[in-house]
């Protein structure tokens, strides 16, 4: 039991070094971009009236003075105010963070769903016709650029063929397409790791010996290499749903999709330090659940790491 | 291993080909007229705010010149129309007195006074308010309300263009008591106007859904709803449009107009932008301090090709710093003359050294403003001119703006906010304007003394010779005045507003009906 609790604890404390580090870190970078005054203004606004913006929005004040109380407000919850929306920077994000997850979950559905059963039959039928067609494909899918992928599909299947909507959020027919050029490099990638990995297990003794007391081969697969393999499958399966949950630019802003990465990087450009911040927060609190959830997997699947 | 037995094929099949042709339906039944009752369009950003005194962003203006009325109204002949103000007059020289409309009620049904008016003007430039459009009405010394549909505004001085001002940005009419009750942020997130559209919804970076306001008083507008979409991206803007999935896009570029022209239910429709596209330039640097230089640059600029290579055509040729429809355009003036020869003699008559000139532009900020400066230097180098251009992104440009600290020359696409020089050269060339790089005594007098007086023929005159000033001493070389196209359904009657308002009360947009 107080194994357990040092578990937990040790993960706890790195969890909150992290996220320290990574505040700080965006803190420091997003001002030293720039000024965000100058974007707020129209381009002929007098002096006195950017001077006066600077001072309202405290960046006229010491730069370790503006790091206290931003650590002091984080503390609290308080990400500050949004200075393109005029709203709370924490608010701002919480509403992106739907379509985010929405968009996150289906690429990574569809994903796993399609990339572990070709990665494993990829793996047991070797060097089939199958085989070199799966990794060829995935290789594409590794190697295209979202942006050209997604432009694609949108010509393709949407205007040519008509079968679902260009861009936008709403039914599910709006999710295909976002989905499936978001999904297609995590796709290639979690097939690929999933194919070496199951490759490597079916090479083990303890496959050799399954087989030779005469295992039907479906159960040596199931049973002796999937488990064997999966320890490096669910870490890269967990960090490619990460990735997809941290928000995606390419294809957010191909698609017209509201989600948070799109939101970032328009942030970036505004200067709008505190939703950047809190975006990057977010976006790091859900990567260390994740990080977290991950190892309790690890344990689970492997008494190996459970002892240590 | 499943096997994929022949019938599951076939049913996968027929279900793929029925989906197909459920989707070819609209195609057919697209046709020149609709029976839509809602008016869906796309630009290509989300807006940032709803209340129209924090924001000037052409994104934002579509909507709140939309959600709120004017008390003058700029329609897309870019004449002045009543708004919620049915006539005006000047008294004098500085008091102007404006007769409100009556029985106009706002969204929320409280009735709209002169209280509104005289509040939401001085609104703009109340420093506790700390608006962002408080320069528009500097010239304002007084309001008063002497009844509920009289407003009389006094000028410190006289200013001929006080209707114009209210007429754009900042004279966006808000309500006092609902702002007054449920403060600054809430007006912001649920806007209340007394334009012809209400506010629904807003899901930021998705879309923005509106209802038809059926009391407008300029009648109904020919829709029961409106939704506007952020598409940021061109290619899927462009998708959206040919596939019937929105009736109007914004900023369609030139490359992209015969594909919409040539689709069977698209066309494009543009309006002559009410600004133009110039390099603007730092004449206190060397070489841009001498006039001979900055001549050199103007006559080395191949304009007419940048129209047709870069532009398909669509645009003119300027032929000074007032832009054409603007008051006071000079149309005797011809455009600006193509001449390399002529350049390099001024150049060498400058005695110009090989002083590198430096473009500094934005890639995609404005239409074709990288081409352009690639284009530009090609021409510049041609006539011996040590030309080189840096892409700057476009929020160092808007810091670099504001420290004044451009390198050479940079892209600046001023609009006329005014439809006369004052809201365009002046505003942004006079001193202590945020292009104030270059001074000239006579130039700086004839600017003043046009700005206070309400004597037009004066003002013809002396922006004759301020453009005369400009065109030879270039503190703006202008390249091209373009259209502003837009993509639209056939089914689609609108008229496009040259100065990037949106208009879609019933005199410039309805519904083709069968």
């Amino acid at each position: 039991m107080s194994a357990l609790f040092t578990f937990l604890g040790t993960r706890f404390v790195r969890a909150l070094v992290a996220l320290w580090l990574v505040s700080t870190v965006v803190f420091v970078v997003m001002r030293l971009s720039g000024d965000p005054v100058p974007l707020l203004l129209p381009p002929d606004a007098p002096r006195a009236e950017i001077f006066r913006v600077r001072a309202e929005l405290g960046l006229d004040r010491p730069i370790l003075v503006q790091y206290g109380v931003f650590l002091g407000n984080v503390l609290a919850g308080d990400f500050g105010r949004s200075i393109h929306f005029r709203e709370p920077a924490m608010r701002v994000v919480a509403s992106y963070l739907p379509a985010t997850v929405e968009l996150g979950l289906a690429a990574f559905a569809l994903a796993a769903l399609v990339a572990l059963p070709i990665g494993v039959v990829s793996a047991v039928k070797r060097n089939s016709l199958l085989d070199h067609m799966a990794m060829s494909l995935a290789l594409v899918g590794q190697a295209a650029p979202t942006f050209f992928l997604g432009i694609l599909f949108i010509l393709l299947i949407s205007l040519k063929a008509g079968l679902v909507p260009t861009s936008g959020r709403g039914t599910w027919m709006h999710l295909v397409l976002p989905a499936l050029t978001l999904g297609a490099f995590a796709m290639a990638s979690i097939a690929r790791l999933t194919r070496s990995a199951v490759l490597e297990a079916l090479g083990m003794d303890y496959v050799r010996t399954a087989r030779a007391k005469g295992l039907a081969e479906i159960w040596v697969v199931a049973k002796h290499t999937l488990r064997n393999a999966a320890l490096p499958i669910v870490t890269i399966t967990g960090l490619q749903f990460g990735t997809l949950l941290g928000g995606a630019v390419v294809t957010e802003t191909v698609f017209a999709w509201p989600g948070i990465g799109r939101l970032a990087i328009q942030s970036i450009y505004n200067r709008d330090y505190p939703v950047v911040q809190a975006a990057v927060f977010l976006s790091a609190v859900m990567f260390i659940i994740l990080n977290f959830v991950i190892d309790v997997i690890y344990g689970v699947l492997d008494p190996r790491v459970r002892a240590r | 291993m499943a096997r994929v037995t022949r019938r599951a094929l076939l049913k996968g099949a027929a279900a793929l080909g029925a989906a197909a042709a459920v989707a070819q339906v609209p195609d057919i039944a697209r046709a020149q007229t609709t029976g839509k009752r809602e008016l869906v369009w796309a630009q290509g950003g989300d807006i940032s705010k709803f209340d129209p005194h924090f924001s000037t962003s052409a994104n934002d203006i579509r909507i709140s010149f939309n959600l709120y009325d004017n008390l003058v109204s700029r329609h897309p002949d870019q004449k002045l129309y009543p708004g919620l103000a049915t006539e005006w007059k000047l008294e004098g020289q500085t008091t102007w007195r404006f007769k409100l409309r009556q029985g106009v009620k706002w969204h929320n049904g409280d009735p709209f006074t002169s209280a509104d008016a005289k509040w939401s003007l001085e609104r703009t430039y109340d420093p506790s308010v700390k608006a962002r459009v408080n320069t528009v009405f500097t010239t304002i010394d007084r309001i008063e309300a002497p009844d509920a549909t009289t407003l009389v505004i006094h000028t410190k001085k006289p200013d001929p263009l006080l209707p114009q001002r209210l007429a754009f940005y900042g004279g966006q009419i808000v309500p006092m008591k609902y702002v007054q009750k449920v403060g600054n942020d809430e007006f912001n997130s649920k806007p209340v106007g007394t334009g012809p559209i209400k506010f629904v919804s807003w899901t930021k970076d998705d879309k923005i859904v509106m209802d038809a306001n059926k009391d407008y008083w300029g009648g109904k507008p020919d829709f029961d709803r409106m939704i506007v979409r952020a598409v940021p991206e061109m290619a899927p803007r462009v998708a959206a449009l040919l596939k019937g999935e929105v009736d109007i896009i914004t900023q369609l570029p030139p490359d992209q107009g015969e594909r919409v022209n040539g689709h069977p239910s698209t066309r494009v429709a543009g309006a002559l932008y009410a600004g133009l596209y110039v390099l603007a330039v730092n004449s206190k640097v060397k070489p841009l301090d001498n006039p001979l230089v900055k001549q050199a640059l103007a006559l080395a600029i191949d304009r007419d090709a940048i129209v047709k290579e870069l532009w398909r055509g669509r645009g003119i040729v300027p032929s000074g710093p007032i832009a054409k429809g603007d008051n006071h355009f000079d149309a005797s003036l011809p455009p600006l003359a193509y001449n390399p020869k002529e350049a390099r003699e001024r150049l060498r008559k400058a005695g110009y050294k090989n002083e590198e000139v430096v473009i500094e532009t934005t890639s995609g900020y404005m239409a074709n403003d990288k081409p352009m400066a690639e284009a530009i230097q090609g021409m510049w180098r041609d006539v011996g001119i040590n030309a080189k251009v840096e892409i700057v992104e476009y929020s160092v440009r808007a810091q670099k703006n504001r420290d004044k600290s451009f390198k050479g020359c940079w892209w600046s696409d001023p609009t006329s906010t005014l439809g006369d020089p004052d809201g365009m050269m002046w505003r942004l060339l006079g001193p202590g304007g945020p292009q104030d790089y270059w001074r000239h005594a006579e130039w700086d007098e004839l600017g003043n003394a046009a700005r206070f007086s309400v004597d037009e023929k004066f003002r013809g005159e002396a922006y004759k010779k301020m453009t005369r000033i400009v065109l030879e001493h270039f503190p703006w070389i202008p390249v091209i005045q373009p259209y502003e196209d837009y993509g639209l359904q056939k089914y689609v009657d609108w008229t496009p507003n040259p100065n990037q308002q949106f208009e879609i009360r019933r005199f410039a947009f309805k519904f083709k009906r069968a």
